[in-house]
C-alpha cells in the first residue's frame, strides 16, 4: 500500500486470541537478531510490553529470524511500530522471506508504511491457495526506515498460528454453545 | 493406673475443648515431663496434633516405645498424614520381619476403635496400590460401625458395588457404645449421667411438661440418642434421628458434674453402665454428645401431607439438635417411641428449634468438643433447661401452625452427634429401644444417601438424582446433597440444571469449595465468563491451599483463551495436591490446547495413575490419539472410558466418530444411534449420524436429519455447511450456495477455509456467483454484516 495516506493500525492482537481463531506461538520458536543495542534484544522485543523495544545496531538490512523447531503453518503477523514515538526509527519497508534455513528463504511478503501507529497485521496467506504457510523459518527484514534512518525500533513481534478447533470430525469450528457444549468432555 | 483426679488432664483437656492449643500444649509438656507415662504421652501427642503439627506428634511418638492400641493409632493416623504410608501400615499392623496382624487381631486390639482403624488401614492399602486390601478393610470398617461414611465413600470411588441397604443397617451390630470422653474426666461422667437418667428424666419430665404443656398444643418429645461413636477427626457426625413422640416429654438428663475421671480411665474404672470407654478415651465424640441438647420439636398430630413421600420414612427419625449452652453430659433422652403410631408416618417432620443458646454445632471436625466447661453443673443445666423451655416455646407455637404445613423452613439444620448408649440398663426399658429407633432412622437417612451415593459414582445419574431429590427438604436443601445433584446433571450433560443447582449451593455454603471444580467446568461449556471468573476470584480469596480453587482459576483463564497462564495454575492445583486427579486431566487439556501433546499424554497418563476411574482421562487419552490419527488406539481409549460410564452420550458420538474414521460406518451409525437415544437432545450426535450418512452417500437422509437439526440449533454454520455440501452433491448448486453463504454469515469471525474452498471447488455452472462469493470473504466484520442483512432477508 505505497499511498500517501498513513497506514492504519490493525486490531490489537489480544483480541484476536480470544476469538479462539489463532494462538500466539512466538513462545515456540528461537528468535535471533542480525544486531541489536545492548539491553534492547530480543527479550524486548518479546516482552509483551509495548514500552520497551529493540534497537538494531548495524547495517540495514535489520532481521529478526524466527526458527521453529517443526514445522510450523504460520497465519499471520502481528508488529508494532509507532511513528510518533521511534520517528527515524520507525521502519517504512519490511520483508518476510520463509523458508527452511538461512539459505532457503524465499520473499512472501512485503510492505511499506507510512507513518504507523498501532499494530501491523502482516496475513501470510499464500495468495493462491489461501491457506496459511507451512514452513521452518521466518525472517523479517526491516529494508528502510522513516527518514532514511540508519537503525530501527521493533517494540513488539507476535506470530500466529491458526486454531483448529474442531475437536472431533474435519469440520470446522461450530459457533454455538449448544453446538460447542457437547463437543468434548472436559 | 488411672487416677480418678487428675486436676492437670483436666486441664489440658479443657484447654483443648476450647481450642487453647498453645495452653493446652504448654501444660501437656510439663504433665510429660512430671509424669512420663503413656498417657501423658499420648495427652501430649493428641495436643500436637490437634493444634494442627502433625509432624511433631509423629516425632514425639517415635523417639518413644508405643504400646497402647490408642498411641499407635495416633501415630498411623501422624504417618498418613505426613504421607508415610509404610510406616504407618508397619505401625498399625506390624512390620516385616514381625508376624503381620489380621483384619480381626486389629478388631479385637483396638476394641472401638477399630472402624476406625481399619479406616484408615484401608486408606493406606488403596494409597499402595493394594486396592483389595483396602477394600476389604473398608468393609470390615463399615460393618463394625455403620455410622461411617468415608469407607463407603471410598468404596464407592473404587468402584465397589455395595449394598447400602445392607451396608447401613445396626441390626447385627449393637449400638456403637459410649465412648469415654474427656470431658468426663474434668468434670462429668457419663456413667453417673446415665445411672442418673431415671431419676432426671422424671424431673425433667415434669419440668418439661409443666413448661410446655400449657403452651403448646402438641407436645414435644425429644429423644436424644447418645452415640459414644468416636467421631474421628475426620468428623464422621452421625445423623441424629429423633423420634418424635406424640406425647411428648422433653427428657432431658443432665449429668452432675463429677470431677476427676481419669482420661485413660479403662474399662475397669468404669461404670457398668458404661463399659467400654474404649480404646480411644480421648476421642472426642462423647464429649460432643455429651452437650446437652435441648431441641423442641413440634409435632403436628395431623397428618399433614408430607413434602416428600419418602419424609415419612426418614422424618419420624430426624431430629434437629441443638446443644444447649454449656451443657455437658448430654443426656440420653427417652422419647416416646410412640412415634411409630401416626403422626409419623404420616410423615410429619420433626421442626426442632434450636435452643437459643446454641454454642457451635456439632459437627466437630476434631474432636475438640470434648468438654464444655466444668462450671456447667447439673443445677445450671436444669436453670438452663428452664429458661430454654420458656423461650422455645414461642417458637414451637408458631412453628406448630407451619410446622404443619412446611416443616423444612422450620428445621433448624444442625444434626448433632447423638450418643447410643446401648449398655444402659435403665429401668425404664423403653430407652433403649427409642434410641434404637432414632438411630435406625439414622441409618434410613445413611441408607438413602449411600444409595444416591453410589448410583453416582457409577453414573446412574438419573437415578441418583430422583434418589436425592426424594431426600426431606431439610436435607436435600444441604450443600452436600446439592452438590451431587449439579454434579449429576453436569455428567448427563445438561450443564444449564446443573449451573442452576451449583449456584444455589453457592448461595448456601459459600465456604463449600468440594464440587466448585465441576461448577466451573459448567461454567467453561456453558461459556459464562463472567461468573466463572467472579467464582474464581471468590474461591482464591477464600482458600488458596485448596486444589478446587485452583482448577476454578485455571478454567477461568482457558475460557479466556489465556493457556499459558491456565496450565499455571492447573500446575498451581497439582503442586498443593498431588492426588487430586482432576486438576491433571484439566492441565492435560490445556496442553492439548497448546499443541503439547506429549505433555498432554503424561498428564492424561497421571490422573489416571491417581484414579483409575476417572473417565475424563481416559477420554482424553482417546482424543490425542484421534488427534495424531492413531485411530485403533483412540478407540480402545474411548471404550474404556465408556465402560466406566455408560451413559455419556459425548462419548458415544465420539466413539461413533472414530469407527466411522476407521471405516466401519455400519457400526459408527449404531453407535451414534444410541448415543441419540440415550440423550436426544445432544445435537452433536445427529450432526456426525448426518456427516456419516452425507459420506456414505444416503443424501436424502442426511438432509433430512440435518433439517431436524436446523430446527434444533437454527444459527449453527456447521449444519449450513454441511447442508449446502450435500446439496452440491446432489447437484442442486443454487441450494448449496445458498447454504454456504449462510454458513459464511453464521460465522464471521472465522473465515473457514472450508467454507470458501467448497464454494472455489471445481466448477460452478454459474461463476459469477462464484466469484462474488469469493470476493466476500473476509475477516473483519463489518462486510459480513452486510452479508448477514442480505441472507437476513432471504431467510
Amino acid at each position: 500500500m505505497a499511498t500517501p495516506s498513513k497506514t492504519p493500525p490493525g486490531a490489537n492482537p489480544k483480541q484476536l486470541e480470544r476469538t479462539g481463531t489463532v494462538r500466539e506461538i512466538g513462545s515456540q520458536a528461537v528468535w535471533s537478531l542480525s544486531s541489536c543495542k545492548p539491553g534492547f534484544g530480543v527479550d524486548q522485543l518479546r516482552d509483551d510490553n509495548l514500552e520497551t523495544y529493540w534497537q538494531s545496531d548495524g547495517s540495514q538490512p535489520h532481521l529478526v529470524n524466527i526458527q521453529f523447531r517443526r514445522r510450523t503453518t504460520v497465519k499471520m503477523l502481528c508488529i508494532y511500530a509507532d511513528y510518533k514515538s521511534d520517528e527515524s526509527y520507525t521502519p517504512s519497508k519490511i520483508s518476510v522471506r520463509v523458508g527452511n534455513n538461512f539459505h532457503n528463504l524465499q520473499e512472501v511478503r512485503s510492505l511499506e508504511m507510512v507513518e504507523p501507529s498501532g499494530w501491523i497485521h502482516i496475513s501470510l496467506m499464500n495468495q493462491r491457495t489461501n491457506e496459511p504457510i507451512s514452513t521452518f523459518m521466518i525472517q523479517i527484514a526491516v529494508l528502510a526506515n522513516h527518514q532514511n534512518g540508519r537503525d530501527t525500533h521493533m517494540r513488539q513481534i507476535k506470530v500466529y498460528t491458526p486454531v483448529e478447533e474442531s475437536s472431533i470430525g474435519k469440520f470446522p469450528r461450530c459457533t454455538t454453545v449448544d453446538f460447542m457444549m457437547y463437543r468434548t468432555i472436559r | 493406673m488411672t487416677v480418678l483426679q487428675e486436676p492437670v488432664q483436666a486441664a489440658v483437656w479443657q484447654a483443648l475443648n476450647h481450642y487453647a492449643y498453645l495452653d493446652a500444649v504448654f501444660l501437656a509438656e510439663r504433665l510429660y515431663a512430671e509424669v512420663h507415662s503413656e498417657e501423658a504421652l499420648y495427652l501430649l501427642a493428641t495436643c500436637y496434633y490437634r493444634s494442627g503439627k502433625a509432624y511433631k506428634a509423629y516425632r514425639l511418638l517415635k523417639a518413644h516405645s508405643c504400646s497402647t492400641p490408642q498411641v499407635r493409632f495416633l501415630l498411623a493416623k501422624c504417618c498418613v498424614e505426613l504421607s508415610k504410608l509404610a510406616e504407618g501400615e508397619q505401625v498399625l499392623i506390624g512390620g516385616v520381619l514381625n508376624k503381620q496382624k489380621s483384619q480381626d487381631d486389629i478388631v479385637m486390639e483396638f476394641g472401638d476403635s477399630a472402624s476406625f482403624t481399619l479406616s484408615l488401614l484401608g486408606h493406606i492399602y488403596c494409597k499402595t496400590d493394594r486396592v483389595a486390601k483396602g477394600a476389604e478393610c473398608f468393609q470390615r470398617s463399615l460393618t463394625l460401625n455403620p455410622f461411617l461414611w468415608s469407607p463407603f465413600q471410598s468404596l464407592c470411588h473404587l468402584g465397589e458395588k455395595l449394598d447400602p441397604d445392607q451396608v447401613f443397617r445396626l441390626s447385627s451390630v449393637a449400638l456403637p457404645p459410649p465412648s469415654v470422653s474427656p470431658a468426663q474426666n474434668s468434670s462429668h461422667r457419663l456413667d453417673t449421667a446415665l445411672m442418673e437418667t431415671p431419676q432426671d428424666t422424671l424431673e425433667l419430665n415434669r419440668l418439661n411438661l409443666e413448661s410446655s404443656n400449657g403452651k403448646l398444643t402438641s407436645d414435644l418429645s425429644v429423644s436424644y440418642i447418645d452415640s459414644s461413636l468416636i467421631s474421628p477427626e475426620t468428623g464422621s457426625l452421625l445423623a441424629n434421628t429423633v423420634s418424635m413422640a406424640t406425647a411428648g416429654s422433653l427428657l432431658v438428663k443432665q449429668n452432675k458434674p463429677k470431677s476427676g475421671r481419669s482420661l485413660l480411665g479403662g474399662p475397669a474404672a468404669l461404670s457398668p453402665l458404661t463399659p467400654s470407654f474404649g480404646i480411644l478415651p480421648l476421642e472426642p465424640s462423647p464429649g460432643d454428645p455429651t452437650y446437652l441438647q435441648n431441641y423442641s420439636t413440634t409435632m403436628e398430630t395431623q397428618s399433614t401431607a408430607p413434602n416428600k413421600k419418602s419424609v415419612s420414612r426418614i422424618s419420624q427419625s430426624k431430629s434437629v439438635f441443638s446443644q444447649s449452652g454449656n451443657s455437658r453430659d448430654v443426656l440420653p433422652i427417652p422419647f416416646n417411641q410412640t412415634q411409630t403410631s401416626a403422626p409419623h408416618t404420616s410423615g410429619s417432620p420433626q421442626v426442632l428449634s434450636t435452643s437459643m443458646s446454641g454454642p457451635p454445632n456439632v459437627q466437630p471436625r476434631r474432636s475438640s468438643r470434648l468438654f464444655t466447661s466444668a462450671s456447667s453443673t447439673a443445677k445450671e443445666n436444669s436453670k438452663k433447661l428452664k429458661m430454654k423451655f420458656p423461650t422455645k416455646i414461642p417458637n414451637r407455637k408458631t412453628k406448630c401452625k407451619s410446622a404443619k404445613t412446611s416443616n423444612s423452613s422450620n428445621l433448624n439444620e444442625s444434626l448433632d452427634i447423638l450418643r447410643l448408649d446401648s449398655s444402659l440398663s435403665l429401668p425404664d426399658t423403653k430407652i433403649p429401644q427409642y434410641q434404637r429407633a432414632a438411630a435406625d432412622s439414622v441409618m434410613a437417612l445413611l441408607r438413602e444417601l449411600g444409595r444416591g451415593y453410589q448410583a453416582l459414582c457409577s453414573y446412574n445419574c438419573r437415578e441418583a438424582i430422583s434418589v436425592l431429590s426424594s431426600l426431606p427438604p431439610q436435607h436435600y436443601n444441604t450443600g452436600w446433597v446439592l452438590t451431587h445433584v449439579g454434579r449429576a446433571y453436569f455428567e448427563l450433560a445438561e450443564y444449564t440444571q446443573a449451573e442452576r443447582v451449583f449456584s444455589e449451593v453457592r448461595q448456601m455454603e459459600s465456604y463449600r469449595v468440594e464440587g466448585m471444580e465441576i461448577y466451573s467446568t459448567t461454567l467453561w461449556h456453558l461459556q459464562k465468563d463472567v461468573a466463572l471468573s467472579a467464582l474464581s476470584k471468590d474461591l482464591t480469596d477464600m482458600d488458596k491451599n485448596c486444589p478446587q480453587s485452583w482448577c476454578v482459576a485455571g478454567n477461568c483463564f482457558s475460557l479466556q483463551r489465556e493457556h499459558d497462564i491456565a496450565i499455571k495454575f492447573f500446575q498451581r492445583a497439582i503442586q498443593v495436591d498431588p492426588s487430586f486427579a482432576y486438576a491433571y486431566t484439566l492441565l492435560g487439556h490445556e496442553f492439548v490446547l497448546t499443541e503439547e501433546l506429549d505433555r498432554a499424554l503424561a498428564c492424561f497418563r497421571n490422573a489416571i495413575r491417581v484414579n483409575n476411574r476417572h473417565y475424563n482421562a481416559w477420554y482424553g487419552l482417546g482424543m490425542i490419539y484421534y488427534k495424531q490419527e492413531k485411530f485403533n488406539l483412540a478407540e480402545i481409549h474411548f471404550k474404556k472410558a465408556l465402560s466406566i460410564n455408560p451413559q455419556s452420550s459425548v462419548l458415544l458420538c465420539h466413539i461413533g466418530v472414530v469407527q466411522h474414521a476407521l471405516k466401519k460406518s455400519e457400526a459408527a451409525l449404531e453407535t451414534l444411534n444410541r448415543a441419540i437415544r440415550i440423550d436426544p437432545k445432544n445435537p452433536l450426535c445427529k450432526f456426525h449420524r448426518a456427516s456419516i450418512l452425507f459420506a456414505n452417500d444416503k443424501y436424502k437422509a442426511a438432509l433430512q436429519e440435518l433439517e431436524e437439526l436446523k430446527q434444533i440449533v437454527p444459527k449453527e454454520s456447521l449444519v449450513y455447511f454441511l447442508i449446502g455440501k450435500v446439496y452440491k452433491k446432489l447437484g442442486q448448486t443454487h441450494l448449496a450456495l445458498m447454504n454456504f453463504s449462510w454458513a459464511m454469515d453464521l460465522d464471521p469471525k472465522g473465515a473457514n477455509n472450508q467454507i470458501k474452498e467448497a464454494i472455489d471447488k471445481r466448477y460452478l455452472p454459474e461463476d459469477e456467483d462464484g466469484d462474488s462469493q469469493d470476493s466476500s470473504v473476509m475477516t473483519d466484520a463489518d462486510d459480513t454484516q452486510l452479508h448477514t442483512a442480505e441472507s437476513d432477508d432471504v431467510l
